[in-house]
């Protein structure tokens, strides 16, 4: 299904053409090349102003940065090894079970562009 | 005598007059009306004025109205709105009625002034809520459902059991502040954080939310937990406990959101959370704090429901809700994306959206107050939620891979719902005085200061820059279908199972009880058969001839001792 509508984008709605400007590879990269820069001007940022703050910790240049994504890092590390601790089969409270069933579908609208 | 209309009871007689209104353009009427005209009310309340009726010897105190109490009521109508005209295409009385039920019984509870009248709309709030879930009409839900209803219940009944306790120690039933100081304001203060969630009382939140319809869980989302937080910014400021109750529920739920498949439980795990840091304001208790958690339940009350709003669309489009079958929907529901991004701005607090004038003002007071370790913690989950809330729920549903899927976008009413939500995340945003013009307190704070400028976007883009960093060096933990235990499992499984095992060995035990009980018994009867039975020594037959002879034998001698 996927391969049909890319052939026919002009089923999508005008802001979703506009959006498949994402869809290109190259692009990604470039959002990603300007999320490096720009993290690179905010933690040289540091060095422009005078920070009011309430901890000395706070005044080391770059202190919310290195802390934003070191503590991001550990989280997701952290996490990972939750999920090896906790993780069931998802009928582990039994095939009936909430997490286990499907979305009743008279509680929904299934439209999709083909219709 | 009633001096002042409760705003409770609009909701209530637009429930009641529900059912006999056709489905359409009556129940719309209705259903938008009723929060709108008791929101104005609300709004129109003069601060101060009070109304008690006599109850069974009790003065209860229906009316308190204060900035506490209004600015809760206010968003309370607002997000019923807005919950409402998102679910205007439910043609479920039952939906209908629960959810406006519900909402009264919410802002019944933040005008309440004593704790009976907490207590009635406490538990009006369970019961009528409870249906939001059962509406799913599936067997997962309904047992979901009864998890919750037990546990909101018996926070009903700790309460109440508190202030019978309170009443009989003090004489008063008013709901005032109080301290940790004896078995009753404990009582209340748990039944409270069970509303709360808790640490480890936490779990109906993941559990129930998730359950309830797509409607449903927008609603729910709103009302029960922020009562709760009202409660506690009401019975306990200050109580330095709740700091770190609330620097624990900020900290734990985001590991479980960031490996969690199902997008609404990721986002019933982030309100947790955000529920942590309007706890630790409270816990605070500084004026600058308290004032914190009112304008940060305000805000996230609205970029919760936008962000169950929009995957509750997704939902509703595509059948799931689940991270590992969604991905590529942004260029068939573009709308919904837009929406669900300011949604997650907001919550990661980025500048110009809500969640960046109000988290702050929690932060500021935990560290002007000295708990700097806290303040740490508040941070971290501050970096996180971006990366679990703000990052994943749109990444995995509207980007990530393409999952194939087509969906055409959102129905109007919601598309409309999501957009006044997102305009108002946007809006207190960027003119948060408007908000901090409502605070219970006076305020004098600029979010928009350099430092914290520059600072929250550094946090914020290498929070995303280590998403990027490890989601591309394949670190980052994949999708996968799978339940991850917490801590329900002990009411679960772990008891489920301790007290079947101990059920079958006691039924074993007291067979052998039993058995070794009748072999002995059987032993007896079988000794007294032996002596006494047909063929026993002591029942031996006896030849009637020997009778008769012994009887002539003694009757003779009888007769001779007689003559002689």
């Amino acid at each position: 299904m996927a391969d049909k509508m890319k052939e026919n984008p002009e089923n999508l709605p005008l802001l979703g053409r506009k959006l498949l400007w994402l869809d290109n590879k190259n692009h990604v990269r470039k959002l990603i090349f300007g999320l490096y820069v720009t993290c690179a001007l905010l933690f040289l940022a540091d060095f422009f102003y005078k920070k009011k703050t309430y901890l000395d910790l706070e005044d080391i240049p770059g202190f919310y940065a290195v802390y934003g994504f070191g503590m991001c890092v550990i989280f997701v590390l952290c996490a990972r090894a939750l999920r090896s601790i906790v993780a069931r089969d998802v009928t582990y409270y039994g095939s009936k079970d909430v997490q286990a069933e499907e979305y009743p579908e008279e509680g929904l609208s299934r439209e999709t562009l083909n219709d | 005598m009633i001096d002042v209309f409760p705003p409770a009871f609009f909701f209530f007689i637009a429930a009641a007059i529900i059912p006999f209104l056709p489905q359409g353009i009556f129940r719309t009427l209705v259903l938008l009306f009723a929060p709108l005209v008791a929101g104005l009310y609300i709004f129109d309340l003069s601060h101060g004025v009070s109304s008690q009726i006599e109850l069974a010897g009790l003065s209860l105190e229906l009316m308190r109205v204060d900035k506490l109490s209004v600015v809760f009521g206010l968003i309370f109508c607002l997000a019923s709105f807005l919950g409402n005209l998102y679910a205007l295409h439910v043609r479920d009385s039952v939906q209908q009625i629960a959810a406006l039920a519900y909402v009264g019984s919410a802002v019944g509870a933040v005008f309440a002034g004593d704790l009976v009248t907490l207590f009635l709309y406490w538990e009006g709030a369970a019961i009528t809520s409870v249906f939001l879930i059962w509406a799913r009409r599936t067997q997962g839900a309904y047992h979901s459902g009864m998890r919750y209803l037990i546990m909101q219940i018996a926070s009903g009944v700790i309460l109440l059991g508190g202030t019978v306790l309170l009443y009989r120690e003090t004489g008063s039933i008013a709901f005032e502040a109080m301290t940790l100081s004896s078995f009753p304001t404990w009582l209340i203060f748990i039944a409270f954080g069970i509303k709360c969630a808790f640490p480890l009382l936490h779990n109906w939140v993941q559990d129930a939310y998730p359950a309830a319809t797509v409607t449903g869980t927008v609603i729910l989302s709103s009302f029960t937990t922020k009562l709760a937080v009202y409660a506690l910014a009401r019975g306990f400021p200050g109580t330095e406990i709740l700091i770190y109750i609330g620097a624990t529920m900020t900290l734990f739920p985001i590991f479980y959101a960031v490996i969690e498949n199902d997008l609404r439980r990721v986002l019933a795990y982030s309100l947790n959370n955000q529920l942590g840091f309007m706890v630790v304001g409270v816990g605070v208790g500084t004026e600058l704090a308290l004032n914190g958690t009112a304008a940060h339940a305000v805000s996230h009350i609205l970029y919760k429901s936008l962000l169950f709003m929009s995957v509750g669309a997704v939902l509703f489009r595509t059948g799931t809700a689940k991270a590992t079958q969604l991905g590529g929907l942004y260029k068939s529901m573009p709308l919904t994306m837009i929406f669900c991004v300011i949604g997650c701005a907001s919550i990661s607090a980025f500048p110009f959206f809500s969640g960046f004038v109000t988290k702050s003002l929690i932060l500021s007071g935990a560290a002007k107050e000295g708990y700097y370790v806290v303040w740490g913690i508040l941070l971290f989950a501050s970096a996180c939620a971006f990366h679990y809330s703000g990052i994943k729920i749109p990444y995995f549903a509207f980007f990530s891979h393409d999952s194939g899927l087509r969906p055409k976008e959102a129905p109007t009413h919601m598309l409309w719902a999501m957009g006044i939500t997102a305009a108002l995340c946007i809006g207190v945003g960027v003119f948060p005085s408007v908000l901090y013009s409502l605070l219970p307190y006076e305020i004098s704070y600029n979010a928009y200061s350099t430092t914290h400028v520059i600072t929250q976007l550094q946090l914020l883009f290498f929070s995303a820059l280590a998403f990027t960093v490890l989601l591309r060096a394949g670190i980052y933990p994949p999708m996968l279908k799978a339940v991850n235990l917490d801590f329900d499992w002990t009411y679960r499984k772990l008891l489920p199972t301790i007290f079947g095992s101990s059920a079958s060995y006691v039924t074993r035990l007291w067979s052998a009880i039993t058995l070794f009980g009748m072999a002995k018994i059987d032993r007896v009867i079988s000794g007294l058969y032996r002596s006494h039975g047909p063929e026993g020594r002591m029942a031996r037959v006896w030849p009637t001839g020997a009778m008769v002879l012994w009887i002539a034998i003694i009757l003779t001698a009888t007769m001779i001792v007689n003559f002689i």
